[in-house]
């Protein structure tokens, strides 16, 4: 059980940069999912935690201890990879036991410990077979298995749920939840899917090209994006995103007009509002444009509009129908509406 | 993996390759700089019952002596290079000014060890490589298309060739095709004229030694050929067959374009393997037609009187020289490779 | 049925291509048949002069021994010639070399496949035109240190110069079955509390055994068919099976002698026989591997 910094913290490849400046402070028993797009460098960070990468600069610091030159035993920590990296040639039960037989936990504990991974994960019934005779979803309960066989400092999950099918993915979502609920240990979970970062996280990192976007709770995330990259990953549909300029508090560009809005920034600007914020109603500040399609969700309709040279999303009520191309008005409350910067993306402050 | 963990791993097969290798490579050319010590010879005078004699006799304490100093034999620089049974420039200019036109000047050449050995070493790399992986080709066609059953076992006839140690292989071909074995004996009746042996002649040795060597080379090429066989995507074949294309356009156009790298490496392996021929010219007694670079370096060693240490290390640089030069399309291919990667 | 009727080739063709088979079979089976017979006959019978039916009639052979096959020949060269003790050098020669070529040979081939850095590569190239050499250049740089050190003649350095020229293609073969085994597994087992060395040991070795005996049998081949480094570098009393049976070439002047020869190079071949009977797969999974990687 300890916290984790990492100060600092870039990874290179020649001209090649992995990640770049990575400064975290994770809190001790803390959730912390690192979320991002393919190649954001996410594997790179945790792997670097886990010493199976040598950092280029920085510190990393796990409790008490500067772990930079350590090698991945004397860390402590466990992994689960993302192709699980199960022994083939042993058993179950041999798999789980291979992290305390390595570290020369007294042969007479083993059985125990093995056994009340085993039952937490569930493998009771399959401690005999080989990985090679299980299902996706079982051989992903024996990576875990082997991860909690020992009390680590850290847990490090890379991308743990990617290669099992949809339904399984929230089973086990949830039981990874409530695994760490119970071990309190300290974890750190690498994924792209936002959903496994928002139902899994107590603070979620967005990354991306190696660099750190934002760290905040999911609802924050969610909320109050920091920037373009951010609004635009999180959520789904994703934030809508229109360029235009703002005039003392006036919004506009093609087909579309704000009033109301914080009247301190004059210019061209980039401004972000969600599907659900918009509402479907005649007025006289807001949108106002052709439907380009229509998608029926179930729950919900999805209304596409072409606003400022962008596709946006409006959600609208279930039984909402519309003729492509015919004119529909929308309305949206300025206090739902989010404003960056047109050039960096950076959120801009909203107070009036 | 960090520097320190990586050496740790391969110092051992490294220090091998370093220590047994490399060293002898240097080694060699060192050696071939050098000749050997000449004898030292006094003059004794020998009285006997019938008076005094003078006689030359070699005196083998101020050789030994003199081995021991310098092991290595006098300096010599590049003279064991240029001498005349290595690349003999003085009898090659010679022979280039007076000559009775070109055959007499491969007549003449041929004369030469070393031009001698490096004219069969060529040829019988050039030839063996393309036919055997002919005939490997051609054999992978023909077991691709047969019931599965039978495949086993001809493969395992196939590799027999291939596998069996090279001087056994042309022993049992040597001993057959001698003019009392069954295939000499054969061609005899065949040719009604029993005088008739393929050892006889330059011409004859050449394709005994060359059929010897597409015999036990074209294994290795059926072998991979067979394996790419298999993985020649069938989609492709398929659309190939409803876009109308023969069987004979099918293979010219889908399999062998597929098999291209394969052909690559097998050429690549063989060239190298088949430069290096050397036991059949043992097996088959053929040093008198067809000698080869690695033959003439055995030659020099296996001297029972005084092994010419200088002269073997002289042909073995040539040898190596030889080998680069062959090498060097892959090498500069994967230069280019790496560069474009960094 | 549709299926074959759209496979069908021509008769032609597939006549042909059976009869070319049914050659080559013929070519490269037929002298190795021919040879195990005759090692039985006597040499009248086997290098007759006057008609070489004999050799299948054996006429010579009743007449000298009573019997249409003979064990002489094999008797002379075991026994009488002493090849049991080339044999055992044999022995002693390519086992040792297959383990130190696999013990070193795994170990360099992994620190190849795992390592991304420059050298990896430039260690490879240089193998690469290592293995090229022949062999025959390399035993000629070894003659005067090997007798200035004293150590000309003696088992073990053979065994030590086999184990160094094969590793080139140990590491070459090795290198690439290793790459074929993924990163995570010796990172999962590092995690869990190994050392580098450890993870190699108890967890990639364990399932890296096709690779091992693959290129082990390779090793064993490469030992086992020299003639040029156990020719030059082993005494008279050291001598292994092939350079053996080169002498026999020499020196065999007496009436049925080279029977000894033909008789030793059947019994060095029956152990090759069992090898490809028994590895066959392993043996064309071998050549293929570096194929499909080069
Ligand atoms: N050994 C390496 N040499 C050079 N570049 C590398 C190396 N390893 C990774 N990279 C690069 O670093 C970046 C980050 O890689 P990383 O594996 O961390 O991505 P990721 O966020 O885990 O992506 P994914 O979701 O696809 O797993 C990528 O652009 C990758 O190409
Ligand atoms: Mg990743």
């Amino acid at each position: 059980m300890a916290e984790i910094r990492l100060n600092n913290v870039c990874k290179r490849w020649g001209k090649v940069s992995g990640v770049d400046n990575f400064d975290l402070h994770i809190k001790d028993e803390e959730f912390l999912v690192l979320l991002g797009p393919s190649g954001c460098g996410k594997s790179t960070t945790m792997r670097m935690i886990a010493g199976l990468e040598d950092v280029s600069s920085g510190e990393i610091w796990l409790g008490d201890r500067m772990v930079n030159k350590l090698e991945p035993k004397d860390r402590d920590v466990s992994m689960v990879f993302q192709s699980y990296g199960l022994y083939p040639n042993m058993t179950v039960y041999e798999n789980i036991r291979f992290p305390i037989k390595v570290r020369k936990v007294p042969k007479e504990l083993h059985h125990e410990q093995v056994m009340k991974a085993a039952e937490m994960v569930d493998l009771v019934d399959f401690l005999h077979r080989k990985p090679a005779e299980l299902s996706g979803g079982q051989r992903q309960r024996v990576a875990l298995g082997r991860a909690i066989v020992r009390k680590p400092t850290v847990f490090l999950m890379d991308e743990p749920l990617s290669n099992l099918d949809a339904k399984l993915r929230v089973s086990t979502r949830a039981e990874i939840k409530n695994l760490q609920f119970r071990l309190k240990t300290t974890t750190i979970y690498v994924t792209h899917d936002q959903i496994e970062a928002m139902t899994l996280a107590d603070r979620v990192v967005v990354m991306n090209l190696g660099r750190i976007q934002q760290i905040a709770t999911p609802t924050e995330i969610y909320d109050n994006p920091a920037n373009t990259f951010v609004a635009g990953f999180i959520g789904n549909p994703a934030m809508n995103l229109i360029k235009g300029t703002i005039e003392s508090g006036v919004f506009s560009a093609e087909n579309i007009r704000i009033e109301g809005l914080p009247s301190q920034h004059s210019g061209p600007i980039t401004l972000g509002f969600r599907a659900e914020d918009a509402e479907l109603k005649e007025v006289q500040n807001a949108i106002n444009a052709p439907v380009y399609a229509m998608e029926l969700l179930g729950d919900s309709s999805m209304i596409a509009l072409m606003v400022g040279g962008e596709l946006i999303n409006i959600k609208a009520p279930k039984d909402f129908r519309a003729e492509i191309g015919s004119q529909v008005s929308i309305g949206i409350n300025p206090s739902h509406c989010h404003l960056f910067d047109a050039e960096s993306g950076d959120r801009l402050s909203q107070d009036i | 993996m960090t520097h320190k963990t990586f050496f740790a791993f391969i110092f051992p097969s490294l220090l091998a390759m370093i220590l047994f290798i490399a060293l002898p490579i240097g080694s060699i050319v060192v050696q071939s700089l050098h000749v050997e010590h000449p004898r030292v010879l006094v003059e004794v005078e020998n009285c006997g019952p019938f008076g005094c004699e003078r006689e030359t006799r070699v005196d083998t304490a101020a050789t030994q002596a003199l081995q021991e100093a310098q092991p290595m034999g006098q300096f010599n620089g590049l003279g064991t290079y240029f001498d005349r049974r290595h690349l003999a420039t003085e009898e090659v200019s010679r022979i280039f000014s007076d000559n009775e036109g070109v055959a007499d000047i491969a007549r003449q050449m041929y004369n030469l060890p070393f031009y001698k050995a490096l004219s069969f070493t060529l040829v019988y790399t050039f030839i063996v490589t393309p036919l055997g992986m002919a005939l490997g080709f051609s054999i992978a066609l023909a077991v691709n298309s047969i019931p599965r059953f039978l495949k086993g076992p001809i493969i395992f006839f196939s590799l027999l060739p291939m596998i069996v140690t090279p001087l056994v292989g042309s022993l049992i071909l040597f001993w057959m095709i001698n003019t009392q074995g069954v295939i000499g004996s054969n061609l005899q009746l065949l040719f009604d004229d029993p005088d008739l042996s393929l050892r006889a002649s330059p011409l004859l040795t050449w394709v005994t030694l060359i059929v010897y060597g597409v015999w036990s080379m074209a294994p290795f090429s059926f072998v991979v050929f067979y394996a790419g066989l298999q993985t020649v995507p069938s989609d492709t074949l398929e659309s190939a067959k409803i876009d109308g294309a023969s069987r004979w356009e099918r293979i010219r156009y889908v399999v062998i374009p597929h098999l291209i790298p394969l052909a690559t490496f097998v050429a690549l392996v063989q060239l190298m393997d088949n430069f290096r021929v050397f036991e059949p010219i043992v097996g088959f007694s053929a040093e008198a037609n067809a000698t080869s670079l690695s033959w003439n370096i055995f030659n020099d060693l296996r001297g029972q009187v005084d092994q010419q240490y200088s002269s073997a290390a002289a042909t073995s640089v040539l040898t190596v020289f030889g080998v680069v030069v062959l090498l060097m399309p892959v090498l500069v291919r994967l230069w280019r490779d790496f560069n474009r990667k960094a | 049925m549709e299926q074959t009727t759209v496979n069908r080739r021509p008769l032609l063709l597939s006549t042909t291509s059976s009869l070319f088979l049914v050659l080559w079979l013929i070519v490269a089976a037929f002298p190795f048949l021919w040879t195990v017979w005759g090692s039985f006959k006597v040499e009248a019978d086997f290098f007759s002069r006057e008609n070489w039916q004999l050799a299948i009639t054996g006429l010579n052979t009743i007449g000298q021994t009573g019997s249409a096959f003979t064990g002489d020949g094999y008797q002379g060269a075991w026994i009488e010639r002493d090849f049991w003790k080339a044999a055992w050098n044999t022995v002693i020669v390519t086992v040792s070399v297959t383990a130190i070529s696999l013990v070193l040979g795994t170990l360099g081939g992994y620190a190849l496949a795992r390592s991304a850095r420059r050298y990896t590569l430039w260690i490879l190239i240089t193998a690469l035109v290592f293995r090229a050499m022949p062999h025959i250049t390399l035993v000629s740089g070894y003659m005067l240190p090997f007798f200035e050190w004293n150590v000309w003649g003696a088992l073990p350095t053979a065994i030590i110069v086999l184990v160094a020229i094969n590793q080139p293609f140990a590491l070459w073969m090795l290198h690439s079955f290793f790459l074929s085994i993924p990163k995570d597994l010796d990172e999962s087992a590092m995690v869990d509390g190994c050392t580098r060395f450890q993870a190699f040991r108890q967890v990639v070795i364990p399932v890296m055994w096709p690779g091992v005996i693959t290129t082990g049998l390779f090793s064993f081949l490469l030992a086992y068919n020299d003639f040029a480094v156990t020719a030059m570098l082993l005494n008279q009393d050291n001598q292994t099976m092939v350079p053996k049976i080169a002498s026999f070439l020499g020196t065999v002047q007496t009436e049925g002698a080279v029977m000894y020869a033909v008789a030793a190079v059947v019994s060095a071949t029956v152990p090759l026989f069992m090898l490809v009977m028994f590895f066959q797969r392993q043996i064309v999974s071998g050549l293929t591997a570096g194929a499909v990687k080069g």
